[in-house]
């Protein structure tokens, strides 16, 4: 759009790009509907499990919708059937695009891989509903489950890792792809090593409970986190157009990421049967992770300083920002469920929900939407059809998850100061859970809310990977109302 | 600037425009951190490294509780943590039946005297620290009609419903044996087994007279008492 668009240099680039993005289309939007349609269902489950944690006879007494089947399998459709495989997804067009490598070959074993990564997910799921869970939070879908999603990950990731291989790269640290390459090493690290010693290993006791707690922050910590930072690292100053404000607090923030993120867990079970020096390692890890996440608060928030005006009209940017600004929010939340002046009256309550929702929800999927806005079009080959829809998609996903985050975490503080408080001795264990019902019907209704969101989010990704966005050289850009029309500058048209 | 809306449009120019409108990559800058940053991360480093010290348990792996010795003076939990191994199974009933009084205070009162001509006292009265047997069927299924307490005659209009029936066998007994040891009252102590007996033997659905319950009214129920001073309580029932 700019004047120098039609120098020669320029000119081949654009076509190179092009290229790039036509040989990663059908694995990336693959990926990117099918997480968009377990993401729905993970947040229609997300209502009615937190329905039924407050009125337990809620369509009837049937086995199969009973709380304890439907919580696991709404938390394991929401990290395997969206997280997992939208991140795969958005790191296969990133390492693309920053390698300026096109995906040569394993495009049908891709799409294969994407098929059974589905399909065991299907079975696993609908095997928790049949009451075959393994019990093993994030872990319920049974055993013969793990081996099939790890094949078909790996399918993914080797091809990932064989591009940041080929790419002519200048030397030194590159932000956003060493975050990807990473996760593509991190996350087989933690899935087998939790499997093989959850599944394999006789006679762990109690250790395998802190081997399952390991895994849940590992997997939070070292999976999705560096895959949601990596996404902002690339898409805030492809966006505001200024560069990364500072090399040194990137590679600084991705080094303490990379020691620190393997040793919590264990500080879930303090003052629990575990050896003593286990729990307050990962107490005290919880507590200094903060130093990582602010490290690249800060950065992401001196790369988006006197751009702000881009966050109010680029849908990208603005999922990026609000996810961006949840990553501290996820730090504090983890040192204060970790500390153990704080930790002893959060463990075992809701707070623990209340993390898991931030780092998923809150940060990681807010980036991915961002990434699916700006990675869509590209590949569909037409722009996103509704304004509106997009600015619901926000507001919607923003309050919703915000009130979870904050009902989850006074919820959990009132049940855990309540249960310690030696006065309360005498009190019925169910006075508890009636305080905290409303907490939890605000749950539900915030999960409602975002549902809504949701359906029209599949809706409307639907409708562009059929092609039937808008045919325009324009983007969608928030700035007005009626964002239909192309009479925006040129100037704003570079920030989609 | 709309485009020919056939998705196979050879149109390269649209095809590619979300390509050409994209910045450039950059190489990362090198701006310092600020100030502030650095102190409030250190302030975070120092709390975290709070974490560690005592609690590590010397990194032994046979260390799980840092801190056995640790026993709250001002733990009032009976049995709770530095009560010992022996639990006073009178104390905890005691203990227990103070909270359950709440419902029976409503009418009885908190002083246990109740209210003249409405609700009969249960401080010195021979209803409670009489017979086991009477006293457990009154709150079991209730007492309906005219009846004469220290003496003095009272009627309520529906009587005293059954309570006993919506709480567990230990809930009763644990009220039971707190009216009778209470305001200067001293009685033996009702177990759990004791209220058990009366409800295999006894499945009436009615409320009972003051008639009804003369038979049982110096009677005690056969049960073990725990030994202490749940045991060694003068029985006032007049044998």
């Amino acid at each position: 759009m700019d004047s120098t668009s039609n120098s020669p240099d320029l000119a081949a680039d654009n076509q190179r790009r092009a290229a790039i993005d036509k040989s990663v289309r059908g694995p990336v939007l693959f990926l990117f509907l099918n997480g968009a349609f377990w993401l729905m269902l993970s947040t229609l489950l997300g209502v009615l499990s937190a329905v039924k944690l407050f009125a337990p006879g809620f369509l009837g007494d049937c086995e199969f919708i009973t709380y304890g089947r439907l919580q696991p399998v709404h938390i394991n459709a929401l990290v395997y059937g969206w997280g997992i495989q939208v991140a795969l997804g958005i790191m296969l067009w990133i390492m693309a695009r920053r390698s300026g490598q096109e995906l040569r070959s394993g495009k049908g074993r891709m799409l294969a891989a994407g098929v059974f990564w589905n399909i065991t997910i299907t079975v696993g799921l609908l095997s928790i509903l049949m009451g075959k869970s393994t019990s093993m939070e994030w872990l319920e879908m049974p055993k013969f489950v793990w081996p099939v999603l790890l094949l078909c990950f790996l399918t993914y990731a080797w091809p990932i890792a064989r591009m940041f291989g080929r790419a002519i790269r200048p030397e030194g640290f590159m932000v956003s792809t060493w975050y990807i390459l990473a996760a593509c090493f991190w996350f087989p690290w933690i899935f087998i090593t939790a499997n093989v010693a959850l599944h394999c290993l006789p006679g762990l006791g109690a250790l395998g409970a802190g081997i399952n707690a390991w895994y849940v922050h590992s997997l939070i910590l070292l999976f999705f986190v560096p895959v949601g930072v990596g996404a902002a690292y690339y898409f805030i100053p492809k966006i505001t157009g200024q560069p990364i404000a500072s090399q040194q607090l990137a590679s600084f923030g991705f080094w303490a990421l990379a020691l620190l993120g393997g040793w919590t867990g264990m500080q879930k079970f303090m003052g629990g049967p575990l050896p003593a020096w286990m729990v307050a390692v990962g107490s005290a890890v919880g507590v200094i992770l903060l130093v990582p996440f602010g490290l690249v608060g800060l950065n992401h928030h001196l790369t988006t300083l006197g751009k702000h005006d881009a966050v109010s009209y680029s849908p990208t940017l603005r999922f990026i920002f609000f996810g961006s600004l949840f990553l501290p929010v996820t730090g504090v939340i983890l040192a204060l469920t970790s500390a153990f002046w704080t930790g002893a009256s959060m463990q075992f309550t809701q707070a623990w929900y209340a993390f898991q929702t931030v780092s998923v929800y809150g940060f990681f999927s807010m980036c991915a939407f961002g990434a699916i806005y700006y990675i869509t079009p590209r590949l569909a080959g037409c722009e996103w059809l509704s304004v509106r829809l997009i600015r619901n998609h926000f507001w919607f996903s923003v309050y919703g998850v915000s009130t979870i985050v904050i009902m989850s975490l006074v919820a959990g503080w009132q049940q855990g100061a309540d249960l310690n408080n030696p006065e309360h001795w005498n009190q019925d264990f169910m006075n508890h859970v009636i305080n905290s019902r409303p907490y939890v019907m605000a749950r539900a209704i915030a999960w409602a809310l975002i549902s809504f969101s949701n359906i029209l989010f599949l809706l409307h990704l639907m409708l562009m990977v059929a092609g039937l966005g808008r045919r325009s050289n324009a983007p969608t850009l928030l700035h007005r109302d009626h964002g239909h029309d192309d009479t925006h500058t040129p100037a704003q048209a570079s920030h989609a | 600037m709309s485009a020919p809306a056939h998705p196979d449009s050879t149109d390269l120019d649209r095809i590619h425009a979300a390509v050409k409108r994209e910045k450039a990559d950059q190489a990362p800058s090198n701006a310092p951190a600020p100030m502030w940053a650095i102190f409030l991360l250190m302030l975070v480093s120092i709390i975290a490294g709070g974490q560690l010290g005592g609690n590590t348990g010397s990194l032994s792996f046979n260390t799980s509780n840092p801190f056995p010795a640790a026993t709250p003076a001002d733990d009032v939990r009976p049995g709770g943590s530095g009560a010992g191994d022996a639990l006073d199974p009178f104390a905890l009933a005691m203990k227990k039946g103070s909270s359950g009084y709440a419902v029976c205070g409503g009418c009885h009162q908190g002083n246990g005297n109740g209210i003249p001509g409405q609700f009969p006292p249960l401080a010195g009265s021979e209803w409670v620290q009489g017979g086991t047997e009477r006293l457990i069927r009154v709150a079991q299924h209730g007492l309906v009609g005219a009846i004469t307490v220290k003496g003095q005659g009272y009627n309520t209009p529906g009587g005293m419903m059954a309570f006993g029936a919506a709480m567990s066998a230990q809930d009763l007994a644990n009220v039971l044996t707190y009216v009778r040891n209470t305001w200067g009252n001293e009685g033996t102590m009702i177990t759990k087994e004791m209220v058990e007996k009366v409800r295999s033997e006894e499945k009436r659905a009615t409320q009972w007279t003051e008639a009804d319950l003369k038979p049982f009214a110096d009677k005690n129920v056969a049960g073990d008492i725990p030994a202490g001073p749940g045991a060694t309580a003068a029985p006032a029932a007049k044998k």
